[in-house]
């Protein structure tokens, strides 16, 4: 087989238009095989039109797309057999039961059917083979998918939202199982998430995307260490503009910046400002998340 | 067959510190505390992976941080083990850890207004009591 792409995704020059919104962005996204992706993002950042690109579901407008090296336009039914995905509806027909789901997706990777890892997942579900889908909880979909995605043993997992609706014992098994297989050279994990802590303790790489454009790609520690936080008594209601700034707080007269890139060049220029004391500090990641995602909606507290 | 020592650790997401460094504060910590001692086998990278609910190579990561530190060696084919401890820190790097120590402490001791001469006598009867045990 050849390869044109070494990567488990490539994007060059991506671009796709929802209306007269850019879903996608001139995006150029490269994550190597092997290990766990996270891509973040706000509502609307176009995480899951990347996706459905990626998968061949749908046409982007400029730029190509490739998935384990082929193209996503042109996959074939060997390819996708090769890739996992679970999206975050979980839509499957209503009126199937379980039995019938299970049976179907034994059947089509019979050749490399992973019971250990069906099992692991579906052990903490409560689910009886007789049961329709529709009768099934969004837990108890988001949970079934998952394990029949597993059980594939994909080369490439790609998850949308993989724990959204699951409650704690159930959002652990899937943790549980998507760490298992984490540190196989066999198999990528792409997914998207809201929870941080999630990312924090699973993912290898952060890619934060905004309106379509690619923002950061790196360890989350790295994407960390960007973010800081600094308190100072500026006086007054402390300097205009400043660059670097993610976030501005004033409590009790106390100015609280959140910053992106900033070093001890920050402190010089808070100290000409007429600051007296300075203190900086890390912040974790949710916090470092939340503060880059937000920067544009931060205004200067009065 | 050395059996594994249970590490019994908590990985806390919202610490500033990023989880390959709170793994390693956490069995350092242990190491000086004495609940790990020399020869002790560490769990398996998937093992402590696996209790923590961490990506694997966070736990890979720190483990290999502490080995370049000496706090562990690796016996080939049969995992990770508490090491001998000999000094590695450059004079420099002792001094500045010594300095942080100190500051530490005497800001304790001016919080709570202690004397200066009765802080100074206890650190000193602290650090003998630490020799002697030694010792022993």
């Amino acid at each position: 087989m050849t390869t044109m792409s070494d990567f488990a995704i490539e994007t060059r020059g991506l671009t796709r238009l929802h209306g007269r919104k850019r879903a996608i962005d001139a995006l150029d996204l490269a994550l190597p095989r092997g290990g766990i992706h996270a891509i973040i993002g706000a509502n609307g950042a176009g995480k899951t039109t990347l996706f459905r690109i990626l998968l061949g579901f749908l046409s982007p407008d400029s730029g190509e797309a490739f998935v384990l090296g082929r193209p996503s336009a042109t996959l074939n039914s060997e390819d996708r057999r090769r890739i996992g995905f679970v999206n975050e509806e979980h839509s499957m027909p209503g009126w199937v039961t379980v039995a019938a789901v299970l049976a179907m997706q034994r059947r089509l990777y019979a050749d490399r059917w992973d019971a250990r890892a069906f099992d692991t997942v579906i052990a903490s579900f409560d689910l009886s083979p007789a049961q329709r889908i529709g009768q099934l909880s969004r837990g108890e979909r988001a949970g079934f998918n998952l394990a029949l995605a597993l059980g594939q043993a994909p080369e490439l997992l790609i998850l949308d939202e993989p724990t959204l609706g699951l409650d704690v014992v159930a959002r652990r098994r899937v943790l549980d199982a998507l760490i298992d297989g984490a540190d196989s050279e066999h198999r990528t994990v792409i997914y998207c998430s809201h929870q941080i802590e999630e990312v924090e303790r699973l993912a290898d790489t952060l890619v934060v995307l905004e309106r379509g454009t690619l923002r950061n790609v790196s360890a989350p520690d790295d994407f960390c260490a960007r973010i800081s936080q600094w308190i100072a008594d500026v006086p007054f209601k402390g300097p205009d503009a400043i660059p670097g700034l993610l976030q501005h707080r004033k409590i009790d007269g106390v100015h609280h910046y959140t910053m992106l890139d900033a070093d001890t060049g920050f402190a010089d220029f808070l100290r000409d400002h007429g600051a007296k004391t300075i203190q900086t500090m890390p912040v974790p990641l949710d916090r470092a998340v939340d503060a880059y995602l937000t920067r544009n909606h931060a205004g200067p507290a009065a | 067959m050395s059996r594994t020592a249970p590490v019994a650790i908590a990985i806390a997401t919202g610490d500033p510190r990023p989880i390959v460094r709170q793994i390693i504060d956490a069995i350092r910590r242990q190491i000086s505390t004495g609940e790990l001692s020399v020869g002790d086998k560490l769990p398996s990278v998937r093992g402590l992976a696996q209790q923590l609910g961490i990506n694997p190579n966070t736990v890979s990561k720190s483990y290999a941080q502490l080995a370049a530190e000496g706090w562990l060696e690796s016996r080939s084919g049969l995992g990770l083990f508490v090491a001998v401890r000999r000094d590695q820190l450059s004079t420099a790097e002792r001094e500045r850890r010594l300095g942080e120590a100190v500051d530490r402490f005497v800001s304790e001791v001016i919080a709570i207004r202690y004397p200066a001469d009765e802080a100074v006598a206890a650190v000193a009867g602290a650090l003998d009591a630490l020799a002697l045990a030694k010792r022993a």
